[in-house]
């Protein structure tokens, strides 16, 4: 035992430490060599009793400050000394060698991490959510709410960078005398509203005077950009937040092994999150037919037959034709029905497409049922990539619609593509309702009272997933046509939120298969996520881009494309001395197309290394597996 | 916010802070969770460090535990006198391990000790299936629950001795990646 006694010659109290043994010793040596981060972590990390946690913390604290403020302190003695005990016969243990800066920095820390706990938003739903029914369909919720912040942030800062400048500028909208307010204009969004600062034309282009010199058609055009470029940077914090820890998701998906299916992963793959009763008497259910039924597979399985594994090809081609088939008939049909409608401020367009988005992945889950997979995991990829298929396609043939033929058409075009996004978005709001309607209360109408065999229904998070990001990526199109958009968007996805939840808790039951969750959502929501929004920006690009903006309105008029309005403040710029570095970027790496050259080339390169590392790895931790195992067998030999 | 608590002193939260991934707040709300359990026995004021234990009976009956199949296990592990009953140290290491922000490494050391129902430091034939039949209500036959165990010592077992030693376990569990998610508690 070796106890150290020194005394504070400040304030002149004593400062005694107790160490206890070697092993204790050396962790504690490693522990001061550390910075206060890193040996709070370590201490966290440390699989040992609460008790011997805090002793070893006390100790490399006080080593730590021993060590640090040497220069008041005097070493009294090392020698035994007799412990004080207390009452509870526990060693008395004092310091006032204390670093009060780093601790009280330390306690700002913390105070700033429980107050953001405060501003988390439907914390204990979620709580419930994910007790009940497990992390997969937490994730939905999640994914929900990230697109509500998303959808806030946009709408704040359309709003103060561009709506509110103009509202202080011209308070009052410049109607015409004719056109008056009707309850109707929520629904159809033309009539008054398209005067207002609603859509794109309701906007000036005119430097506004006032404090400072605004000017709007930068300010437009920067604000979309920003935004875009935000939701793009903020989706790793999705990722982040749906599996809470980035870096086991590296480790794990580098290392895990997708073609074992084993007992083992059924095992381990307990959630232990589930606290209703009846989920858990579910779950145990379910692990036990899983079980079964792996165990069955494997004394059953054998090899297909030419013949067969001919007709499963067969039947596969069929249904992807048919899907096929069915997508160019949605597309071909809206197309039509869009050249059809006049004048355009009907709502059948959007019915119809909301109606093809609410049938056609009912009749694709039905053709799943017919086609025979060789793993659940495949039955969901292919479900997903033909839903897929059918929304972008239907987004792709409105997009051309509006690109080609509303842009020639009408003098002020984009106002117009405005209406029908808005009208978009309510229509898709009022069937995603009544989807929620169909889709899981009368299916457990069916599944419990009709057709008992079907059993209560789950929540088909793939579908859900999908509809939301559809929804989302007609807000995104939306944005550069109608800022206010996202207001709508966010009072959508509030209201929908407190929907599903009812909804999930009084119709379904939880998920029969304990999938291996994190890995299936990775792939997932990247799948999702990126066709959707790469598409999205796109559009507004290839707007921004190629399109003539409407001569009479908006803050665009007279240009010959939006993105000119860059060049025209290059060439204001020449005249102010100090920017001369704008220019320089402008002109040279901005314009230039070699820049962009390199930085593909250089992005590329990176990736390929990066690859080329992990499948070193990977051939490495097979070759340390296989060293394991003869280590072992020779261990057992000898 | 500020200082106005009195249950800690200030020391004992900086602590609790640095050995467990709970903030302030949280550390209070647990202690009040603590406390709800048994409001006769907890005191208010935990300055000069009472020694109090809440057996295994309200542990197990809180409802983030009742339904688990594993609550006495679980409770064993992280008690200090092995029984189930735990201090408020104990509850608060329990919940910090199984909360969201705990380290791979750390929950799987104490999933393996969950899973280890004698305590030798190793998962042998009978531990498992203790735990296959915690998990599936008893309802497989004697010869499914020995097949499923063979499987899983033959893939899991490194080292061909007929049992998972810890370094077994931790590399089958880089092979489940949902193990973070499915090893955690919220409260």
């Amino acid at each position: 035992m070796v106890f150290v006694t020194c005394k504070d010659t400040v304030t002149g109290r004593a400062c005694c430490v107790v160490l206890c043994t070697t092993e204790e010793q050396n962790l504690v040596k490693e522990l001061v060599g550390l910075s206060t981060r890193d040996r709070i972590r370590a201490i966290r990390g440390l699989s040992m009793s609460f008790k011997e946690k805090k002793h070893i913390r006390l100790q490399s604290h006080a080593f730590r400050c021993f060590a640090d403020c040497s220069e008041n302190v005097s070493l009294v003695s090392v020698s035994l000394i007799i412990k004080q005990y207390n009452t509870n016969n526990q060693v008395l243990i004092q310091w006032s060698c204390f670093k009060l800066f780093s601790q009280s920095f330390r306690r700002c820390g913390y105070s700033i991490k429980s107050a953001r706990q405060t501003l988390k938003l439907w914390q204990s739903i979620m709580k419930e959510i994910g007790g009940r029914f497990g992390t997969s369909v937490l994730s939905y919720f999640v994914f929900l709410k990230w697109l509500l912040m998303f959808n806030i942030f946009s709408f704040l800062v359309n709003f103060g960078f561009i709506t509110i400048p103009l509202l202080v500028y011209d308070p009052s909208p410049n109607i015409p005398p004719n056109v008056s307010f009707t309850g109707l204009e929520m629904l159809t969004g033309a009539g008054y509203f398209t005067y207002t600062i609603m859509y794109y034309g309701g906007y000036s282009n005119e430097t506004l005077v006032g404090l400072v010199k605004y000017d709007m058609k930068l300010a437009y055009f920067f604000t979309i950009a920003y935004e875009f470029k935000c939701c793009l940077s903020c989706f790793p914090c999705l990722c982040l937040s749906l599996y809470s820890m980035a870096s086991s998701f590296k480790k794990n998906y580098v290392l895990a092994d997708p073609t074992s299916n084993s007992a083992w992963q059924l095992l381990s793959s307990w959630d232990f999150s589930i606290t209703n009763e009846r989920a858990v008497r579910q779950r145990k259910n379910n692990l036990r037919v899983q079980i079964q039924e792996s165990l069955s597979d494997k004394a059953q399985r054998q090899l297909l037959t030419l013949s067969e594994k001919l007709k499963h090809l067969g039947v596969y081609l069929g249904f992807w034709l048919l899907s096929t088939s069915l997508v160019v008939g949605c597309g071909v049909s809206i197309y039509y029905l869009c050249q059809y409608e006049q004048p355009a401020e009907t709502l059948l367009v959007p019915f119809v497409v909301s109606l093809m988005n609410l049938v056609v992945p009912l009749l694709y889950s039905l053709f799943n049922k017919f086609e025979h997979y060789s793993s659940h995991r495949r039955q969901i990829y292919a479900l997903v990539v033909r839903n897929i298929l059918l929304k972008m396609s239907i987004l792709a043939v409105l997009c051309y619609y509006w690109m080609n033929v509303v842009a020639k058409k009408f003098s002020c075009w984009e106002s117009v593509v405005g209406q029908a996004l808005y009208r978009l978005v309510i229509v898709d709001f009022l069937f995603l309702m009544l989807g929620s309607f169909f889709g899981e209360f009368l299916s457990n109408v069916i599944g419990t009272r009709l057709i008992p065999r079907l059993g209560v229904p789950e929540f088909d998070v793939a579908r859900n997933v999908l509809e939301l990001i559809y929804a989302q990526s007609l807000a995104w199109i939306g944005i550069y046509f109608s800022p206010l958009l996202p207001a709508i968007q966010i009072l959508k996805l509030f209201i929908l939120f407190y929907l599903k939840k009812v909804s999930l808790t009084q119709n379904c039951q939880p998920p029969r298969r304990t999938a291996r969750a994190a890995q299936m959502q990775t792939i997932f929501i990247a799948l999702l996520f990126f066709p959707f929004f790469v598409g999205s920006l796109s559009i507004v690009a290839y707007t921004a881009w190629r399109l003539t903006p409407s001569e009479q309105c908006g803050p665009f008029r007279g240009l010959n494309s939006t993105f000119s309005v860059v060049g025209v403040w290059m060439d204001d710029l020449h005249e102010i001395p100090g920017s001369q570095w704008v220019i320089w970027i402008y002109e040279n790496i901005i314009k230039s197309e070699i820049f962009y050259f390199l930085m593909t080339l250089i992005i590329m390169a990176i990736i390929y290394i990066f690859w080329q590392v992990t499948q070193g790895r990977k051939e490495l931790i097979g070759l340390l597996r296989q060293q394991i195992v003869n280590v072992s067998v020779l261990y057992m030999c000898l | 916010m500020g200082n106005k608590q009195t249950i800690f002193t200030a020391q004992q939260l900086d602590a609790y802070q640095d050995c467990t991934y709970f903030t302030r707040k949280e550390i209070l709300r647990l202690f009040y969770r603590y406390r709800d359990l048994a409001p006769q026995l907890v005191p208010l004021d935990y300055t000069n460090q009472p020694d109090v234990k809440l057996p295994y009976e309200l542990i197990g009956s809180m409802p983030e535990l009742k339904d688990n199949p594993f609550r006495q296990r679980i409770a064993e592990v992280f008690s200090e006198d092995g029984e189930g009953n735990m201090t408020l140290d104990d509850f608060l290491d329990m919940f910090s391990v199984l909360s969201e922000m705990a380290p791979r490494d750390l929950k799987a050391y104490y999933a393996f000790k969950i899973y280890d129902f004698n305590n030798d430091d190793f998962i042998c034939k009978s531990d498992l299936e203790k735990t296959l039949n915690k998990l599936t209500r008893n309802e497989l036959t004697e010869d499914e629950v020995r097949m499923v165990c063979e499987k899983v010592i033959d893939e899991a077992d490194l080292d061909n001795d007929g049992r998972l030693s810890l370094e077994d376990f931790q590399h089958m569990i880089v092979r489940a990646p949902d193990f973070l998610s499915t090893f955690h508690i919220r409260i």
